[in-house]
């Protein structure tokens, strides 16, 4: 034990880059609606059991089936922020959060209904094949993951930043009502936001159910976990979400090597409140006010 | 004497009166109709008042204090273990065993409030989320909490079902009444204040951490006691169950149901979402579902709950009733 080689740190930088996938779309929502979805977790693992279901069906490449259910889990979301989230995020910031509590549970108990408990992973011809690279070990799904999670929140970030659209989120963010008087339709916004954050939890939730299994009552886990890569990113910021992923995955893998692997959590989690404590906004958060 | 006076003649004023005098008749009828409840009923009712503690304690710095704390479920956990450690080593008499517990938790809660207190809206959410479940970490492999098997109260030392029940109702009643009377008083106020608008309250004089450490140290003084009669409701211990998340989301979401910030909020929120889950029972796991669905459409069709619906309606009888005054 206590044996820091180069192993270990490539594994925690690519289990970092599979949890800044897992992240993205709780960072988009909280940056734009300042909204903590509590069901971040059961999207994911409700992408990772579509596609699961439509690789047993009509087999195919898992990240080939990913598109159609992320298309699938924006269409789902659409009307969950439209319908139930935004009309009560003017009423403080804890009935929305009660709401998407609300959502998640009935997520998670639908899946363990039809799904019963037992993990479930998808199966890729290449899903525990090693790539030797330079003498070190590498999972090939786990780099397949981690550039997946890289490109993914790029093409994000370019969204955010370039688009006419991203445009239009920035303002919605920045000032509902004055975006509203310029004609931007905010409620189709934000229900446009979360739309894009299910989709991209969906396929985070396929990256982990190809390197893992995944189960229904490990959503909840899985979000914390996203929601310490977010804290120590900065939350809200697109960039800090994969930081703060690369952070967490190499402490956590890190940390298990040298203090046992049982202590995961307690290494993980301590060091998020280590962090709020000292800087608490994050690590990489913007100053207010720019 | 002119001060007993004055105090005398601020009780009757104040709001404070008519729910008070409500509490202790509904902890007199509760002790009362004891003789007509059967073992089940008993049983259930102290249940359900443990979780009703809960959400009254929370609702305190959540409701009131405008703080989303995740973080409650450390005050249940180490009220318990507390309560089984000291019984197991010590043997003191149990109601003094459980003040010490409940204690130990009060002086946690001052001590995770400092660093908390540093944290704002979700920040705070999401910092005693993890303080949880570092501490779940730490706990489920602590040897001396016999880390992952259970831990067994002395049986000598088990209360009867009638007992347990007495106490807990007593104990219930002072939760709400020290509820009641802390967010009426200028305390109170100074920390509604801080929730409503901190700057303004701080450009007022209102010290914020000094606000809010004494409600921290109640907050989790009635949680821990909570936790210190979940343990001897139950017999045994186990990590998993003490120091699951469930309790901080069950409190968060009674008092959410019931309405935040009201001290008869979490109260009626208990009871809701306890007889939902007891009727919806039989269910299995569709009981998760109707009770999601319970959740999902109190807060979005009354998002501040039963009591803003209350509200609502004495406001909508008041208009009817005088709306025939102008003619």
């Amino acid at each position: 034990m206590g044996n820091l080689s180069a192993d270990v740190i490539v594994q925690g930088i690519l289990l970092g880059g599979l949890y800044a996938t897992a992240a993205l779309g709780l960072s988009l929502v909280f940056g734009v609606m300042k909204l903590i979805n509590l069901a971040h977790g059961q999207f994911l693992v409700l992408g990772a059991y579509l596609t699961s279901l439509l690789v047993s069906a009509i087999g195919g490449d898992p990240f080939l089936s990913a598109i159609p259910i992320a298309i699938l889990m924006a269409a789902i979301a659409y009307p969950m922020q439209r319908f139930i989230f935004s009309p009560v995020m003017s009423s403080g910031e804890e009935s929305p959060i009660t709401a998407t509590f609300g959502i998640g549970i009935a997520i998670q108990t639908l899946l363990l209904i039809f799904f019963s408990s037992n993990p479930r992973s998808i199966g890729a011809p290449y899903a525990t094949s090693q790539l030797n690279i330079f003498g070190l070990h590498v999972r090939l799904t786990l780099l397949i993951a981690t550039l997946i999670g890289v490109a993914t929140v790029l093409a994000l970030t370019f969204v955010i930043k370039k688009t006419q659209f991203g445009r239009q989120v920035q303002a919605a963010s920045f000032d509902p009502a004055a975006a509203g008087l310029v004609g931007i339709n905010v409620k189709h916004t934000y229900a446009s936001v979360m739309a894009i954050s299910a989709a991209s939890a969906s396929i985070g939730g396929v990256l982990i159910a190809l390197s893992f299994a995944i189960a229904p009552p490990e959503g909840t886990n899985w979000l914390l976990r996203a929601f310490t890569v977010i804290v120590i990113g900065g939350l809200g910021s697109l960039s800090g979400t994969l930081y703060g992923g690369f952070i967490v995955g190499l402490v956590e893998t890190v940390g298990a090597e040298f203090i046992g692997p049982q202590y995961r959590d307690l290494v993980v989690f301590g060091v998020l409140v280590l962090i709020l404590v000292i800087k608490p906004n994050g690590l990489f958060a913007k100053r207010v006010g720019k | 004497m002119k001060k007993f006076k004055k105090i005398v003649a601020s009780v009757i004023d104040s709001q404070t009166m008519y729910p008070s005098v409500l509490a202790v008749v509904l902890a007199i009828a509760a002790i009362v109709a004891q003789s007509s409840l059967t073992r089940g009923n008993k049983n259930q009712l102290t249940e359900l008042l443990i979780m009703m503690s809960i959400s009254v304690a929370w609702n305190l710095i959540g409701g009131f204090g405008g703080q989303f704390s995740l973080g409650h479920s450390i005050f249940v956990g180490i009220g318990g273990y507390a309560t089984a450690i000291l019984l197991t080593y010590f043997g003191w008499p149990l109601l003094a065993t459980v003040s010490i517990s409940a204690l130990i938790s009060a002086a946690l809660g001052v001590l995770i409030a400092f660093p908390l207190l540093r944290l704002r809206g979700p920040y705070l959410a999401v910092g005693s989320l993890g303080m949880t479940l570092a501490m779940y970490g730490w706990m489920i492999n602590w040897d001396f909490t016999k880390a992952s098997s259970s831990y067994q109260i002395p049986i000598e030392f088990s209360l009867s079902i009638d007992d347990l029940y007495s106490y807990v109702v007593f104990f219930v009643l002072i939760a709400v009444l020290a509820s009641l009377f802390m967010v009426r008083s200028p305390m109170g106020l100074r920390m509604i204040a801080l929730r409503e608008d901190e700057a303004g309250a701080a450009s007022l004089g209102v010290h914020r951490v000094r606000t809010l450490l004494p409600f921290w140290a109640v907050s989790g003084l009635v949680t821990g006691m909570a936790g210190a009669f979940y343990a001897l409701q139950q017999g045994t211990l186990t990590v998993d169950a003490a120091f699951n998340l469930k309790f901080s989301l069950d409190a968060a979401i009674t008092s959410v149901i019931g309405g935040l910030g009201t001290v008869a909020g979490p109260i009626l929120g208990a009871i809701v979402v306890y007889y939902v889950r007891d009727f919806a029972a039989d269910l299995a796991n569709w009981a998760l579902v109707i009770e999601a669905a319970v959740v999902v459409l109190v807060v979005r069709f009354f998002p501040r709950g039963i009591m803003g619906f209350l509200y609502k309606l004495r406001s909508l009888i008041e208009s009817w009733a005088h709306s025939d005054d102008e003619k």
